[in-house]
């Protein structure tokens, strides 16, 4: 178990930066995931902190201590890799010891702890079993056990789970989960699926071109993003460009181009009349009525449904207004039968709306 | 007609019993014309009884066999050659090993300079790049300069002709194919998993032993063996830049076809070595396949 500090770290490769001053903290014993496109930094930052990359500038402390020297063989951290890794060459047990005999662990003490360990991921009983002959599954649970065999200080984790289908990978979030509570070791994930982060994470952070946009507990990143790319990653949602065309004492009034002006609780923000701001009109936050029922107040616009999409379990609506579309989820259940040509009233509390600044910063702090 | 044709040939070849024969044809047919009978015809030969003059006399007795075990002298050649084969063997295979791996490791340019410059000497002739090696290895040669003009010797060295030279040749012969039998396996190799033993704490040179040698270890045993069978039978090497001390029993077979002709003897003398580099390769093959896995255990 250890804390890791990520100061200043930057890793360049010819003209193209990978990691751009990049500073992160993890506390110990935590489980964070770091999340982000494709592209943007997050494995290299991995394995920079592995010891499987040398940073062109910049610090990594694990424990307090400063490792960013070290090679990988000298660091007690353990990396989990995309493709397993696991060695072709030996049997699961072998590959279980081998960091215990790389430590120069006695014959019989590392045989008994890699069992130990292979019962942990419920793998008992495939000792003398050819990696090669493993499921996906199975697989990534050996190379798992590996890498805890070492008690590692931290154990990193490079989307081991992206290679699974999608049954077997909701089952090893849940398991991953339970194992980092069992081992009470600090896991740092890199993944590039947001709902795997919401699901693991005590902590996401979340990476850019090399940057750190945002880092937080995940309920806190998703209810209050501060910029519109983390509010375009973390899940689909309607974003409509609005012009300010008044500022207010709580905030301002933005002409949306849903063809209706929308009063938005940015508070004394620096926003100016004139702005062009886009404003995020979350599915989930969406109250859809047929036009003819009775208005309750709150802001809306009415319009025409143009598109109904089933989606397994859930069935998405487009709504058309003054040129722009809306989106909004029934699960299939619900028995509201919205039809393609149904006029709909879509309302909304304000307080619930999103405003970013032309230069995607989150504009105000309100939100939900 | 040929639309037909080759319609007529494509449903014979599906059907598995006739097709085979069809695609393997040719290749029996060369391999019957230009191995089996000749290969035939050179047992038959080492039946005969030799003949002074002439090349043989017609019989049918195992003479030459007994006059070929009971030579001293060409036992001494057959240890020579297996020497030879030993000692290039292990130099060239265990260079190969590096340049391979490091030919692996490589990206871009530098990789394809690697792979390059192993396969530009095999587009040259054998006799002309051994000979090659003379003006090299000669005792006024250039190395000899260098070695002298740097004073780290004080008078030249006689590295070809002589056992220097020969060695230097035949590692230098069979080298491209050892490397590329190795290159071959280890191309499939995953880095990652280099990288995950040095994770969990294999130092470099361990980690190259512990994951790089066993998956590269099928190509090993096939550079082994390449190397080893034509070591041991040299010819190009040992003729060209050895002494009369680097005699090598392929060499004394070629006289005693070419200059004694002496038929039976050469022809029993082929045949008694053909049939002992099989024993040797096979054995080679076994031990190195075989201990796959178990480099070293857990």
């Amino acid at each position: 178990m250890a804390s890791v500090t990520l100061s200043g770290l930057r890793k360049e490769y010819g003209d193209l930066t990978a990691v751009d001053g990049l500073s992160l903290d993890v506390d110990d014993g935590e489980l964070l995931c770091l999340l982000g496109p494709s592209g943007c930094g997050k494995s290299t930052t991995l394995r920079m902190l592995g010891g499987l990359e040398t940073p062109t500038d910049g610090d990594v402390h694990i424990g307090g201590e400063p490792v960013t020297d070290q090679p990988p063989y000298e660091r007690n951290t353990s990396m989990v890799f995309q493709s397993w890794a696991l060695f072709p060459h030996k049997t699961v047990l072998e590959n279980v010891a081998f960091g215990l005999k790389m430590d120069g662990v006695s014959e019989d003490e590392r045989r008994e702890r890699a069992r130990e360990m292979l019962d942990v991921v419920e793998m008992g009983g495939f000792e003398d079993h050819d990696p090669t002959d493993l499921s996906g599954g199975q697989k990534q649970r050996v190379a798992l056990a590996r890498s805890l065999a070492i008690e590692p200080d931290v154990l990193l984790l490079d989307e081991p789970l992206s290679n699974l289908d999608k049954r077997l990978r909701e089952q090893m979030q849940l398991e991953l989960r339970n194992i980092h509570d069992a081992v009470e070791t600090t896991f740092v994930h890199v993944t590039h699926d947001q709902n795997e982060a919401f699901t693991l994470a005590d902590s996401i952070a979340i990476m850019n071109d090399g940057q750190i946009e945002q880092v937080g507990a995940p309920r806190e990143v998703y209810d209050d993003p501060v910029s519109l790319f983390i509010e375009e990653f973390l899940g689909d949602t309607n974003l409509i460009e609005a012009t300010v065309t008044e500022t207010t004492e709580t905030g301002v009034v933005a002409d949306v181009a849903l063809g209706t002006a929308v009063e938005l609780p940015t508070g004394d923000a620096s926003v100016a009349v004139g702005d062009d701001l886009t404003v995020s009109f979350r599915p989930e936050e969406l109250d859809v009525e047929r036009a003819d029922a009775a208005a309750d107040g709150s802001p809306s616009i009415t319009g025409e449904i143009t598109d109904v999409l089933y989606r397994g379990s859930t069935v998405r609506f487009y709504v058309e207004s003054a040129g722009e579309y809306l989106f909004f989820e029934q699960s299939v259940g619900a028995d509201s039968d919205f039809a393609v040509g149904d006029a709909v009233t879509v309302s909304w509390d304000p307080a619930d709306l999103l405003a970013f600044a032309a230069d995607g910063d989150r504009v105000g702090g309100g939100g939900a | 007609m040929s639309e037909s044709t080759f319609a007529w040939l494509g449903e014979r070849i599906k059907r598995r019993d006739a097709g085979s024969v069809f695609l393997i044809a040719p290749l029996a047919a060369f391999e019957l014309v230009f191995f089996v009978v000749p290969f035939l015809i050179l047992v038959r030969m080492s039946l005969n009884a030799n003949a002074d003059p002439g090349f043989y006399q017609p019989a049918w007795t195992l003479e030459a066999y007994r006059a070929v075990l009971a030579s001293g002298l060409y036992r001494d050649l057959v240890v020579f050659s297996f020497e030879l084969g030993v000692i290039a063997t292990v130099i060239a295979v265990s260079l190969a090993l590096f340049y391979a791996y490091a030919a692996y490791r490589a990206t871009g340019l530098r990789k394809s300079l690697l792979l390059f410059s192993i396969i530009l000497p095999l587009l040259t002739t054998l006799v002309v790049k051994t000979y090659a090696w003379r003006p090299l290895l000669a005792p006024n040669g250039v190395l000899n300069d260098v070695l002298v003009g740097a004073g780290l010797i004080g008078s030249p060295i006689q590295f070809a002709p002589g056992i220097v030279g020969t060695v230097i040749g035949q590692v230098y012969i069979v080298f491209p194919y050892a490397v590329l039998s190795i290159y071959s396996v280890l191309s499939t190799l995953d880095w990652d998993t280099v990288e995950a033993a040095r994770d969990l704490g294999a130092s470099r040179p361990r980690s190259f032993l512990e994951v790089v040698v066993p998956e590269a270890l099928p190509g090993i045993a096939v550079a082994t063996v390449v190397s080893f069978a034509w070591s041991v039978g040299a010819y190009a090497a040992p003729s060209q830049l050895g002494s009369g001390a680097q005699t090598t029993f392929a060499m004394e077979i070629e006289s005693l076809m070419l200059t004694q002709f002496d038929y039976p003897t050469g022809a029993a003398f082929s045949l008694l070595m053909l049939a002992a580099m099989l024993v040797v390769s096979l054995g080679v093959m076994r031990l190195l396949t075989g201990s796959i896995g178990g480099v070293e255990g857990v």
